[in-house]
Parts: C-alpha cells; structure tokens; sequence
C-alpha cells in the first residue's frame, strides 16, 4: 500500500470536508457541553448518509470495502470539525472485532448494522488507568457477564459492545448486546463523547476470543482504533494551527500584527512541525494494516498525533489571549476534545511502552 | 521490479563491493591528509562507474538522470561511511552554480571534470563575522581594478576551503544601495595572491571550516557570475539547488537502535534501563519523531517519482532531528554516568553519543540555524509577516552598526 492518495482518497477527503464544514458548527457543539448524554445527531446521520460507516468494512456485509487510509482520511476531517460523537470509531473498532474473530453468524447479525449506522457499538477494554488490563473488573463465568465497564466511549447510546473479560483465569473477548443492561452516564469535561458505566449482572455475552488470542485480539483492535482516533486528533491539530496563524495575522499590538513577533510566529510554526509529523505517522500507520509492524506504526501514529493536538490546543489558545478562553469562542472545544481523544484508545503512557517493548525485541 | 529499483540495486551492490576499499573499515587511524587522498581515490572509482553528477548534463560528465537517482544513491552511499563529505559541499552547491552561471564554457567544463574525479575542489564564501544568517549583511567588498575588481574582506566558517582550489563569493560592490541590491557574484582562485586561508577549530577538536582574508585579491570580469549587483539572486540559487536532499532522521547522530542496546546493556537502580519509564519515554517520542520524518522523506521521494512537487514539510528534517539528537546524546551520557565521561574526539559522530553530544551545537547552526529555519517555515509556509526589520530599504552604508 503506498502512502501517496490517490485521486479517489483525494475526493473522499475533499467532499467530507465540505459536508462537515457546511453541517457542524461550535454552535451546535457548545450545548452539548452542558447536557449529560446527548451527542450531535446530525453529525451522525451525516456519517451514515454519506456512507463513512460502510466504507472501512467487507462488501460482503454491505460495507464499501475501503481500508483505514480512507476511513483514516473521514476521521482527519472530523477531527477538523470537531465531530459530535464518537461512533465512528467505536462502530469501526466493533465491526473489525467481529469481522475478524466473530463467526459467520454473529457478521451476518451485526455487520449490515453497524456498516449502515443503524446499529451502534461500543468498546469495553480498558479498566481506569490501564487500557488493556490483565485482569478486567467485568468477569465472565460460564456466557455470563458480570462487574462495571467504567467511562465506556460511546456507551450511553450503543447497541452492542465488545468487552475484554476476566475469563476462567484467562483474558476473554466478548460480544454482548446490550439491550437490557444498565448504564450510568458519567459527567465529564467532553459530553458528546456519551461515556457510560455498564453494570453487567449476569449479561450473556459470546466469546470471540480467549487466553493470549484474546488480549492479542484487543491490542489489534485498539491499534486500529488508535490509528483512526490519531487521524482525528492530527484534524484537529492542524485546525488549529490555522486558527492560530489567521489570528496572528489580523491581530495587533504594539503597531504590528503579532504573527510578527517571533515569540508567537515560531510557536505557531512548531505547530506546523508536530502536525506535519503526525499526518506523516498516520499515514505510515494506516498504509501498514496487516503488516508485521502495524503496531508499531500505529503507536508512532497514537504518540505523535496526541502531542500534536494537546500542544496545538494548549498554543493556539495562548496566542489568542483573554478572548481564547471565553465560552462563546469555542476553543475550548477543542481542548477538551485533545484531551478525550487521548484518554480513549489508551493513553500516551500506553502507547509509550506497548512502542518500546517492540523496539526492545526487535533490537535484541 | 521498478527500473528505479533496478537501479538502486545495481548502485547498492557496487558500494557495496568497493565499501571494503573506501568505507568506514578502510578509513580507520589514518591521517586527514591520508583520509582525503583516499576520497579522492573514492569520488574517480564513482566517476569511473558512472555515479558522480548524477543528475548532472553528460556534457559536463554528469549521467543525465534525474534528482531521484541522485537521491537514491545518497542513502545508500550513506550507509557505508565513505570519505565523501570533502566534496560535499564542492559538488553540491559552487560546482553547479558554475555549470549554470559560469560564461567561459570551455573552462567551466574543464573545472566540472576534475571536481567530479575529485582532483579539484571548490568551497563557498557567503558567511561573514558580521552575519551569517543576515547574508546579505555581507561587508566584504570588491572596488572596480583597470577590467577587473579588487577584493578586501573577510570570509567565515567556510568549509574545506584548506583544501580548495576555487570558491564562488558574494561580495559588496555598491554600498549606497539597499544591502540585497549591491551585492555580486564571483568565482575566485583559492591559490591567488592575497588569499589567506586560517582553519578554526571547533568545539569537537575538528577543524573542517576555515577564517578565509582577502588582501588586493584582484580578478578578472570574467569571473563574475551574476550581474553586477545581481548577487543574492545567484547566491538564493545556490541555497535552493539541493531542497531535497538525502535526510537523516537521526540529525547524523547515531541510530536509535544504539540508544535501545545501550538501555538495554546499562544497569539503573539495579535494574535494566531500558525497564525505567524515564528511558522507555525517550525512546518512544525519539521513535515517534523519526518515524515521522522517515515518512515525510520516503513521501517525498515517490512524489517526485510521480513527477509532483513535494511539499515544504521537507524543511522539518534538520531542525526536529538535530536538536532531538542533541538531548538524546546528554541522555545517553547520564545513562553511562561516570563511564560516560570518556572521549575520543575521532569517534564517529554517528557512532558515539559523546561526539555526536559535542558536535550537535554546529548542527543546529550550520545550514540554516534553528530559528532562521523557524523564520522560514512562518514565513513561507504560513504565511506569517517578516519580522520587524530597521534595516529594510536603507542603503547599507547607511545602516546603523
């Protein structure tokens, strides 16, 4: 797979663009701030008119058959826009999990909906600070789930679920519907991103994988959750350093626009240096899906991308001054929207060491 | 496979049957006379075979190929620690420029040749005590002389000039004008009267640049190369000639992998380094940032083989690499502790984390310091305003010192 686009990939990154720059704006975003549990609906039917649901998953099951470099390209734009819900990645993360450990049963169950949007999913994997943990707080006994998924992304509002379990003294990948279960919505500083607890009690759940497999399963499936999530984050990044720089260039000071004063014009061109690092590694990652080094690359993407957005959040507020910081601007937004997306598919310290112990025994 | 591929092939397997000849084996306890004798050796087998000026005219002994070939050669040469970088400046920028602005066509020819069999040499005289950034600050001057001019001044950190047989100069031959309008462009004999040439040893114990006077230099019109105050145009192309150019994602320090054995081999509070999350965190980012740049690069490359334009994110690799490796250098020497005190100011810079440490400084200056290149990614790139500049559109004997 090369990672130049071509005109097809070039398209698809053009007309999402003009789709979410025409129908998402901060206006409609900033209420949801302030409502526990709502996301922004026409952001979602959005995605599942123009087909970004499908496109990553197998024509068999009605997707379009596309890979991660487009579904990559989707996810830059929504970064851009700030997208008002985190389905598209979690769908995408669910739909891979069954499409690749499910049985032919649970694909033609599950599959056609997800790809068409009708159906939502969620991804259960991390337990607080660890994002992959070796011993879950959800146990599974028998088909039987029990114990709280805490902060699931997406949760509040899907329809199934893919939970790595406490097996019998083994790790457990699972699929369970989640009609039926009850959820919390947890509070938080980015509320269109419907984080719920699950509280399973005696939810049947069916294995996709169990034992080492199980973990290895949920480690793919993060890492192309991640490759995605960092396509969305270096959107966002890059955003803002065009935020950045068209403040710079119409505000003045002291006589001058202050884009002249080198204090502000290198940190905006540091910006330019972490987003282009970061598109550079997303690109890398997302042309390497089935390759020996993918996790690799994807943690390299994952790193990068979250530098990026963090340091393009944190900057292009402070070259905006007092009037970055207010309500009604909006850049807060993304801010808080910098920092959920590095919590979800494991967080920077993750990524930091599942990197290093590849390089280690690659290097041994 | 692609004929570029076929290609690379063929390149790649001939360094490799004259690396025992010429590499870094080859290369180990001689002198730097030595040294040089033998790159020059090296760069006529190049010739010979058909790898020098490679994306040079075949009228001049160039291959007529084009700047991918070019490219592609660099990063396997690379590999090999050859005594090319002699004639890296030579070949890269002066010799070029005169193939394009040199008018006596029979001698630039002849010159082209030998600097291409590596018997000639060639330096180039822009930076100045009084600026090195600010080029066009430049106060060496040279006076009409009968047909000719007559140069005074002096020239700084230029490269090889102990070795050179001819340079290209910008100097000042108009001073009531604005300072980018009174300059010209001149190629001048090193061995000419007047010419003092006085190495400067730098901070690492090496001394590759050199203080260069000029004292009456007198020289013909017909060496001049630009029109008379169309001097920073000529030098601008100079600068722009090579944009991309075989990079090194690890600022031509050492690989990342020596710095994952070396955590590997070192005890920290009694336990392997490379298990301390400190060390863990630096190579992860360290990786992220090279694999980064490694990326931009191998895009570039197959966007010229498409014909496009790459994109000025090329400009990232010196500044982001550079001062990477500089603070993974003094890493690699905490880590060591005490045992990191040791120096051998011969090492490779490639090799050793204290010679890479040591001479990093001269990486984040040399070729564009870090803020210059800050300056022209805001600038070029972005957008962004020039700074504030007093001097602009004052005529330079007019500017306040």
């Amino acid at each position: 797979m090369t990672i130049l686009y071509d005109e097809g990939q070039q398209a698809i990154a053009t007309e999402s663009r003009r789709v979410l720059e025409a129908r998402v704006s901060k206006d409609d975003l900033l209420p949801l701030l302030e409502s526990v549990g709502d996301y922004h609906r026409p952001f979602w039917d959005t995605a599942k008119e123009q087909g970004w649901t499908a496109l990553a998953l197998p024509e068999a099951h009605d997707g379009l058959g596309l890979g991660l470099v487009e579904l990559g390209l989707i996810a830059h734009q929504t970064g851009r826009s700030l997208s008002g819900a985190p389905f598209l990645t979690s769908n995408f993360g669910a739909a891979k999990a069954i499409d690749i450990y499910g049985t032919d049963a649970q694909k033609a169950r599950w599959l056609p909906g997800l790809a068409s949007g009708e159906t939502i999913g969620a991804i259960a994997f991390a337990a607080g600070p660890d994002a992959l943990p070796v011993q879950p707080d959800v146990t599974l006994t028998g088909d039987l789930l029990a114990g709280v998924a805490s902060a699931v992304s997406g949760g509040l509002a899907a329809d199934i679920a893919i939970v790595l379990a406490n097996g019998p003294g083994m790790p457990a990948l699972t699929l369970v519907d989640l009609a039926g279960v009850e959820r919390s919505a947890v509070a938080s500083f980015d509320n269109s991103r419907c984080l719920a607890d699950l509280h399973f009690a005696g939810t049947p759940a069916e294995t996709l994988a169990i034992g080492h497999a199980a973990r290895e399963a949920a480690l793919h499936i993060l890492a192309l959750q991640a490759v995605v999530t960092a396509h969305e984050q270096t959107g966002g990044a890059e955003v803002l350093m065009e935020i950045a720089r068209d403040y710079a260039l119409t505000r003045r000071a002291f006589g001058q626009p202050i884009g002249a004063f080198q204090s502000v014009k290198h940190r905006i061109a540091e910006l330019y240096g972490l987003v282009e690092l970061a598109r550079a590694n997303c690109i890398h990652a997302a042309s390497r899906e089935g390759q020996p080094d993918f996790i690799t690359a994807a943690a390299a993407a994952r790193l990068s991308a979250t530098e990026a957005y963090d340091t393009a959040a944190r900057d292009c507020i402070q070259v905006h001054g007092g009037i970055g910081v207010t309500w009604e601007l909006g850049l807060h937004l993304h801010m808080r929207r910098a920092r959920s997306l590095a919590i979800e598919q494991g967080s920077s310290l993750f990524w930091e060491d599942v990197l290093v112990d590849r390089l280690a025994g690659e290097a041994a | 496979m692609s004929d570029l591929e076929t290609w690379r092939a063929k390149a790649a397997a001939w360094l490799e049957s004259v690396a025992p000849t010429f590499g870094r084996e080859a290369r180990k306890g001689l002198s730097e006379a030595e040294d040089l004798a033998l790159g020059r050796r090296y760069q006529k087998a190049k010739f010979d075979a058909g790898y020098a000026g490679i994306n040079w005219p075949t009228e001049y002994g160039g291959q007529g190929l084009t700047h991918l070939e070019k490219v592609t050669f660099d990063a396997e040469e690379m590999k090999h620690g050859f005594p090319n970088f002699y004639f890296g400046i030579s070949l890269g920028m002066p010799v070029p420029v005169l193939m394009q602005f040199g008018s006596d066509k029979e001698f630039v020819k002849e010159r082209v040749l030998k600097a291409l069999q590596g018997e000639e040499i060639w330096c180039q005289l822009f930076s100045e005590p009084s600026g090195g950034s600010d080029l066009a600050g430049l106060r060496t001057r040279a006076e009409p002389d009968g047909n000719g001019w007559k140069i005074n001044g002096q020239k700084v950190w230029t490269s090889w000039a102990h070795y050179s047989d001819y340079g290209v100069i910008v100097v000042r031959t108009d001073p009531t004008v604005p300072k980018h309008k009174g300059l010209t462009y001149f190629w001048v004999d090193m061995k000419a009267p007047g010419v003092t040439v006085r190495p400067i040893k730098l901070a690492g114990g090496d001394s590759h640049v050199n203080e260069v006077f000029f004292d009456d230099v007198k020289i013909s019109d017909d060496h001049r190369m630009s029109p008379v105050g169309g001097g920073f145009a000529v030098a601008i192309t100079t600068l722009m000639i090579e944009r991309y150019v075989a990079t090194d994602s690890a600022g031509f320090g050492p690989h990342l992998d020596l710095f994952v054995d070396l955590a590997k081999d070192t005890s920290l509070n009694g336990k392997p380094a490379i298990e301390d999350g400190r060390i863990r965190q630096q190579i992860a980012r360290n990786y992220a940032m090279r694999s980064g740049l490694d990326s931009i690069n191998v895009r570039a490359r197959l966007m010229m083989q498409a014909g496009m334009i790459p994109g000025a994110e090329g400009s990232l690799n010196k500044l982001v690499a550079v001062r990477s490796r500089q603070k993974l250098s003094e890493l690699a020497i905490d880590l060591q502790g005490t045992g990191g005190f040791a120096f051998d100011e011969h090492a490779s810079q490639k090799e050793d984390w204290a010679s890479s440490w040591i001479n990093a400084p001269t990486g984040r200056i040399a070729g564009g310091s870090d803020e210059t290149l800050l300056n022209t990614i805001a600038e070029k790139v972005l957008g962004l305003p020039q700074d504030h500049r007093p001097d602009k559109g004052v005529p330079f004997n007019q500017i306040p010192a």
